[in-house]
């Protein structure tokens, strides 16, 4: 275990790092450079035999097929559907009659204003409404203007629409002059329709992936198949990094359909003609570790030396503003309080899955992932081969919340196939999915805010301490999107040097972002200590945004009650700079009826910004023999421009549901270096019995899209915290919130 | 070997007669349309009909399925003949990720099957069986209404 900043104990050696960790790595983990903003792209890797295929990202054939090859990974979140509608819109092309194919990797789908191919950071929409609507007219142009050649009709007169080319009373599909169009040069920068003109953007329709997704026709990571391919089994290590010392195979190797057992760099492999066979002889192995540093870690001893890190450490100044913590001494009034989120695991309906094939030189590998690049990087690794040999297939993703932007399942599952030699899929357990994660970071958090006489908030200061997200995604997934010509060994060396320089010299933005910048307050003092027991940490949906919001959000409705202040006006009070967030907080509580509730139910309001969207929650609960029922959650939210409505309407329940499910249930706790929960007898999710009404509320705008896929979750927490205050008079700091007080 | 009728068609199996159905039916039979989440009957992903009703088919060994009839997603409806739940479950568009949503359709028909006129109770205790971690469970619980409302499963 390593408590930081100033005091960083084993990791300080490695302080001479910093400089090769820089030079490889310095543009990739922030990624700037500016990619494939244009529509012409890299040729596409797919085959495309004819038609306009110009921007890699857009076919039109000469049968008058529309293919839309997806740059981002749908997860649920909507992409699926978002990105096609920009598609639709432009091409002035019904979006049913659109076929959307999940893309391989290529730079040409990074995401716009990144070098890498990711979906996270609720950025799909955002990143993509130029830039892909931009293709579509443009490709839109090219069709009119072959049209014009080809009927020898001046291009004024034809109207595109509905997916044909009308000269007056006749019409004709695109897919007529695809071909013309591919031999002519591609027209640029055709002018953009104007919002008023829009017919697709911001009007519902049922989800384009529906259909598949009801009829069992969606195909998952987990339902790729063909002949020969094998399943596997994998035994780790209780406690994440162990290696194998000895391992005795006789018993495993007797169950009838075992092909081989195989060891691999964490673990032991079993691999059978069927799932269920690896599985129960994965069971029969005998395994001796070597345990590692790890081992020694149990949540009680952690939980002990955060506290004494918040009190003896100072940590690194993340943020001020004014006189910052010097402020405090001049208050009216001065509040305290100290806050606790646990780790999290991500929980995604379909477990971590990945399926591979080495054969003639070349590995495939067929897999749901959030960075289908790294995917690939990793596979290059574990084959024993360059990039180019290798090939992603990508998938619909059963879940992903964060989860699948690391590759380490990938990792296995080649490196399954390549010491077994065949076709392998492996596909974690639940338990497996629950202790193996990269967990949303455990933290601790105290704030300190002073009062005037007036009642405002004239200080305020926050002390976080806990482990860095971006350390331990760096090691994970450094050496997969670093230059291919960066030896592994040394880009894996670099990345090691991530843990350091998040503790020591830089701030980590999602260890502190959210607890600050909602309001508008003089003198302010955020500061960080990293205390990192090591357990794998990732990015959970909403990351910092996650906890902080509902540290900073509790501590407000605190604050109003020390200045007898109704939460809401508190709020308004105090946030006048930024109108979205009135806005949002104005409509919640309207449509909530604020400080209107019936006899016997009790509202809490909270509001948070986060990936540039802002959202406000009211829940509403009642006592039920002194246990909490959740009857309802009102949502307003301002994500700018809502492309598909209907959409930001469910990723703001999803947000709020997965948000509930966290608040109330989620907890992962660590015994010897081994995670204690395993499945969802222990590790709950809310059910149906559970869920309550939510009513959203999407304010009207004209401004381009923000964020909705993490957004809805961060203000949840809070809200049900200070709706449990406003109904029982207690309030409640630590997460998860069932173990202080029942739900039903 | 074990003999049972799945979607209508008899199929025969010799896999070990502990391998729990839902392994049988998607490696086996190659329908993949039934999903594996917990392999403890604790989340409803590969919820099937056994004779009509819901059952968690991950921990369901094929032995006891010998004879009876078995019913996945696939045979429920397709996009051309859809079963009534599913056409509700479009129009509300109620999928996010749709890993567990072919679980909970099996559930919900089950559901209306055994019980035409469900309360809001009713529909919460036939569903809480099935997880999401989507949060998709106000609109499952509006598809299922609005099913009902229009005539329901019959």
């Amino acid at each position: 275990m390593t408590v930081a900043a100033k005091s960083s104990r084993y990791r300080i050696s490695r302080r001479q790092a910093l400089k090769l960790f820089a030079v490889t790595s310095g543009g990739l983990i922030v990624a700037a450079p500016l990619s494939a903003c244009s529509v012409t792209a890299a040729p596409h890797p797919l085959s495309k035999a004819s038609g306009v295929t110009e921007s890699a990202l857009l076919q039109i054939t000469p049968s008058n097929e529309v293919n839309f090859y997806l740059p981002r990974a749908e997860m649920g979140q909507g992409v699926f559907m978002g990105l096609t509608t920009l598609i639709a819109e432009e091409l002035e092309v019904g979006p049913d009659s659109i076929a959307v194919h999940h893309a391989s990797v290529h730079d040409a789908y990074n995401k716009p204003g990144s070098s890498l191919q990711y979906t996270g950071g609720s950025t799909s929409l955002s990143a993509h409404f130029i830039q892909l609507r931009q293709v579509a007219a443009d490709m839109r142009e090219a069709i009119r203007q072959a049209a014009a050649g080809d009927l020898d009709v001046p291009v004024e007169s034809l109207v595109m629409q509905d997916g044909q080319v009308r000269d007056g009373d006749k019409a004709y599909p695109y897919g007529r002059f695809a071909d013309t169009a591919s031999r002519r040069a591609m027209p640029e920068n055709t002018a953009l329709k104007s919002a008023s003109d829009f017919t697709v953007i911001g009007h519902d329709r049922p989800r384009l992936d529906a259909w598949d997704k009801v009829t069992g026709q969606a195909g998952f990571g987990l339902d790729v198949d063909f002949p020969g391919l094998y399943r596997a089994a994998l035994v780790r290590c209780p406690a994440t990094g162990g290696k194998v010392k000895t391992v005795n195979m006789d018993k495993a190797a007797a169950v009838q359909g075992v092909f081989k057992i195989v060891p691999i760099f964490n673990g032991v492999a079993v691999v059978a003609e069927q799932q269920w066979q690896a599985k129960q002889a994965a069971q029969l192995l005998e395994i001796e570790w070597d345990m590692p540093d790890l081992a020694k870690l149990s949540s009680p001893e952690l939980r002990r030396t955060m506290e004494r890190a918040m009190a003896d450490d100072d940590g690194q100044n993340a943020h001020s503003a004014g006189d910052g913590a010097d402020a405090l001494r001049r208050a009216d009034k001065v509040l305290e309080a100290t806050y606790w989120a646990p780790y999290l695991a991500h929980a995604t309906m379909e477990p971590m899955n990945c399926t591979a094939r080495i054969h003639d030189g070349r590995c495939e590998i067929w897999v749901g992932s959030q960075m289908p690049d790294g995917a690939l990087g990793m596979a290059a690794h574990h084959s024993g081969l360059s990039r180019d040999k290798v090939t992603v297939h990508s998938t619909y993703l059963g879940g992903g919340f964060g989860r699948r932007l690391s590759s380490d399942f990938v990792a296995e599952a080649v490196a399954i196939a390549r010491a077994s030699g065949v076709a392998v899929q492996l596909v974690w357990s639940r338990e497996e999915d629950i202790q193996y994660d990269r967990y949303r970071p455990v933290s601790l958090v105290r704030m300190r805010a002073g009062l005037d006489r007036d009642g405002r908030i004239d200080s305020w200061t926050a002390k976080r301490v806990g482990p860095n997200v971006a350390a331990h995604f760096a090691d994970d997934n450094l050496e997969t999107i670093a230059p291919e010509f960066v030896p592994w060994s040394w880009s894996e060396w670099a990345s090691k040097r991530s843990y350091w320089l998040f503790e020591s010299l830089i701030i980590n933005p999602a260890s502190v972002h959210g607890l600050f910048g909602d309001y508008d307050i003089a003198n302010q003092d955020v500061r960080h200590v990293t205390v990192d027991p090591g357990l794998p940490i990732g990015y959970w949906r909403s990351v910092g945004h996650s906890f902080n919001a509902f540290f900073a959000e509790s501590f407000i409705d605190e604050l109003a009650d020390a200045a007898k202040q109704d939460p809401l006006a508190f709020r308004l009070a105090h946030n006048g700079h930024d109108l979205r967030m009135q806005r949002v907080l104005r409509t919640a509580a309207q449509e909530a009826g604020w400080d209107k509730a019936r006899p016997g139910r009790f509202q809490g309001i909270a509001a948070h910004n986060s990936f540039e969207t802002a959202v406000a929650h009211v829940v509403e609960l009642s006592l039920v023999d002194g246990a909490v029922k959740v009857n309802k959650v009102t949502c307003a939210v301002d994500c700018g421009t809502a492309v598909n409505p209907d959409i930001v309407r469910a990723q703001m329940e999803s947000g709020i549901i997965y948000g509930m499910t966290a608040a109330l249930f989620g907890e992962i706790t660590v015994d010897q270096g081994a995670v204690v929960q395993s499945n969802f007898h222990d590790y709950e999710m809310i059910r149906m019995d559970q869920a309550p009404e939510i009513a959203v509320t999407i304010m009207p705008s004209t401004a381009p899209p923000t964020g909705v896929g993490e957004p809805g979750l961060p203000p949840l927490a809070p809200a049900l915290g200070n709706a449990i205050f406003a109904a029982t008079g207690k309030r409640i700091r630590e997460l998860p919130l069932a173990k202080q007080i029942e739900f039903v | 070997m074990i003999t049972f009728s799945l979607n209508g068609l008899t199929v025969q199996t010799d896999v070990p007669s502990d391998t729990p159905l839902l392994w049988v039916v998607r490696d086996v039979f190659k329908l993949k349309g039934s999903k594996f989440g917990c392999g403890a009957g604790l989340c409803g992903a590969c919820t099937m009909h056994v004779d009509g009703a819901a059952v968690r088919t991950c921990i369901l060994p094929v032995a006891d399925v010998a004879g009876h009839d078995v019913t996945t997603i696939e045979g429920l409806g397709s996009k051309d003949d859809p079963h009534p739940l599913q056409r509700a479950w479009v129009d509300h568009s109620v999928p996010q990720c749709g890993y567990c949503q072919s679980g909970q359709l099996m559930s919900a028909a089950a559901l209306l099957e055994k019980n035409p006129l469900p309360s809001d109770a009713d529909i919460a205790d036939g569903m809480r069986g099935n997880i999401c971690r989507c949060g998709t469970y106000g609109r499952i619980r509006q598809a299922i209404r609005s099913t009902v409302e229009n005539g329901g499963v019959k």
